[in-house]
């Protein structure tokens, strides 16, 4: 199954929104950025993405699992893979590197992943997710 | 002769006058003291009075007999030495007199030597019967101590704040107190029950490692367990300490005495410590992941990017390096400040002088946003505070850079002094975005920014406002927020006249 090159960026760090604008941008994407959870999920709504990044820490610190947990709730959202990214996962006390089913279901993202983000990681796991959904 | 420094106290008590005298006579040349008695009556009455080292009684007397003033005396005065004296003894007045505690008979007529001779060993039993008394009492005393002592410990063991006990080398418990039971969770702890099925397993496992080393080895090892995980009660860390017991010979392992402390408080010091590490790391890396972000932009040979997205990039990445530094100075300032290592030079400080420059520091700042700021004063009052002036100018610039920083285009500031007390207050009012109640209460706390859609753009370190409070709070001021949302913000600083820093 093919999927829309759309995908929604969340970070309350603009230099760092704009960074990974510029590099999906240049893999093709469509990208729509959003700078907190609120904007965020309306731009979900509107823009229809195919993957979500959100960042954990935002205006609090579980900003991200909140917005995500918005997104896999909607009909839509359900549909398209959810990541959250975070530069302080095991400062915070929360190690996610080995995720089981129960535990994603419970942060409702496909995966949490360090900061800073690496484009051909997501890309992969993109193509994976959609793989399975066949 | 003495049995005090005093001479001997002798009484006599006889019907025979010439005897009384004669007696008296040889006595009182042998250095004692002596008071005669004419009949039993008197007897009585003096020897109950006077604690008489030896009393000599004639046992035939018309009124009482001797025997009856031997009883009375012997029950006063115990130790009172008493010898009857009779010309006829019969077998049972000897029998009866020895029972009531008559020393012995003299048999009348005596020779001065037979008198003084019977007295002498009177004198030296009666020494003996006060030096075993006086041991006795002493003893008693201390015993008392010791009793004292005992309870004194206990007491000190009952009342201790962490827990004791004490289990013997088959880990049967010998000693508790009440805190053992409250912070190895149990309820109850019989004398000489096997303590290891009581006690958590963390203690249990190294109490049994150490009564199962054969050796005596004089090391203590500590265990940390939590208590009331799963229940309702409040969650408890402990520390535990087990100390090996030596036996006498220090070779084998008598017992073990385990000390728990309850360390609750510790482990909440040391949660906001990482919490606060986690926060600091998170913000240190934020600036350093979008430089480097931006640098991988900029070697990046695919993304085509234009000369002047190039300089954009570059210019936002000093711009981020810089607050990073700023960051790192504060968070220094604020360690200082905790820490109390600042050099400060308290002077004399005329606020109004302060303010009045600061605000003109200021103005270039306001004008870009076309802010006025109003400074109002009493122009007859003199604002002076005893302050270090660079701690306290931080104080207001942070404050009044705020107010420009969160306002909006065409905006207002509020700058007044006035006295309250024996503070100067000092109000720093904005018409600017205001906070929302629940952001209104982190504003004090490290790396709290508002966040939201108005202060978008605004940057800051989050650390101003925490160096103002922590900076007030060493002058032994107080500061105070109002705010509405969208409304804007007022903060009223006090600051006391006279130095206690």
């Amino acid at each position: 199954m093919n999927y829309e090159k759309k995908i929604l960026l969340v970070d309350d760090d603009i230099d760092v929104l704009e960074q990974n604008k510029i590099l999906f941008e240049a893999e093709g994407f469509q990208v729509e950025t959003a700078e907190n959870s609120v904007d965020g999920y309306e731009k979900f709504l509107e823009f229809k993405p195919a993957c979500a990044i959100v960042d954990l820490m935002m205006e609090e610190y579980d900003s991200g699992f909140v917005l995500a947990h918005k997104i896999k709730r909607h009909p839509m959202g359900k549909k398209i893979p959810v990541f959250i990214v975070t530069a302080v996962a095991s400062q915070v006390g929360m190690q996610f590197d080995s995720m089981t089913p129960e535990e994603r279901e419970w942060i409702h993202a496909e995966d949490v992943l360090n900061k800073p983000v690496v484009i051909s990681d997501i890309l992969v796991k993109l193509s994976d997710f959609y793989k399975e959904q066949q | 002769m003495e049995v005090s420094e005093k001479p001997a106290k002798i009484l006599l008590v006889d019907d025979e006058e010439y005897l009384r005298n004669g007696v008296k006579r040889i006595l009182q040349i042998e250095g004692f003291e002596v008071e005669t008695a004419e009949n039993g009556t008197e007897g009585i009455k003096l020897g109950t009075e006077i604690d008489f080292d030896v009393a000599l009684l004639d046992l035939k007397m018309p009124d009482i007999s001797g025997i009856e003033v031997l009883r009375s005396i012997r029950e006063k005065m115990p130790n009172t030495i008493c010898f009857m004296a009779t010309a006829y003894a019969s077998y049972e007045t000897a029998v009866e007199a020895t029972k009531l505690g008559a020393e012995g008979y003299i048999l009348k007529p005596f020779t001065p030597d037979e008198l003084i001779h019977n007295i002498e060993k009177g004198l030296q039993k009666r020494r003996l019967i006060l030096e075993a008394e006086r041991l006795r009492l002493e003893r008693e005393a201390r015993l008392l101590e010791l009793a004292f002592e005992r309870s004194r410990l206990n007491t000190i063991i009952n009342l201790l704040a962490d827990g004791v006990l004490v289990m013997n080398q088959f880990g049967e418990m010998v000693y508790y107190n009440p805190a053992a039971l409250r912070l190895f969770d149990v309820d109850k702890i019989l004398l000489a029950e096997r303590i290891f099925e009581v006690l958590p397993p963390e203690v249990r496992e190294i109490a049994e490692a150490i009564l199962n080393n054969d050796s005596f080895t004089d090391v203590s090892q500590s265990v940390q367990y939590k208590l009331h995980q799963d229940s309702e009660q409040p969650e408890i860390f402990v520390e535990a300490t087990c100390s090996p017991i030596p036996d006498n010979e220090k070779k084998k392992t008598a017992g073990v005495v385990v000390v728990a402390k309850d360390i609750t408080q510790y482990k909440q010091i040391e949660n906001l410590k990482s919490q606060f590490v986690s926060m600091v790391s998170h913000e240190l890396k934020a600036p350093v992941a979008a430089t480097i972000g931006f640098l991988d932009l900029l070697g990046n040979p695919k993304l085509n990017l234009s000369d002047e997205q190039k300089q954009d990039f570059l210019d936002r990445s000093t711009y981020r390096l810089k607050s990073l530094l700023t960051m790192v100075n504060d968070l220094l300032d604020i360690s200082r400040i905790e820490l109390n290592t600042v050099k400060r030079e308290i002077v004399k400080l005329d606020l109004a002088v302060s303010v009045a420059d600061i605000v003109q520091m200021m103005e270039f700042e306001a004008a870009k946003k076309k802010i006025t700021i109003h400074f109002n004063k009493d122009e007859e009052t003199t604002y002076t505070v005893e302050a270090d002036k660079p701690e306290i100018e931080r104080v207001i610039t942070n404050l009044l850079s705020n107010a420009i920083k969160y306002n909006v285009e065409n905006g207002e500031v509020f700058i007044s002094l006035q006295k309250a007390g024996a503070y100067v207050l000092l109000e720093v009012k904005d018409t600017g975005i205001g906070m929302r109640p629940e952001e209104k209460e982190r504003l004090f706390s490290e790396f709290f920014r508002a966040k939201n859609e108005k202060t978008k753009g605004i940057h800051g370190t989050g650390l101003g406002l925490s160096i103002v409070k922590k900076t007030i709070d060493r002058y032994a001021g107080k500061i105070e927020a109002e705010s509405e949302y969208g409304k804007g913000s007022a903060f009223r600083v006090y600051l006391p006249e006279k130095a206690v820093i």
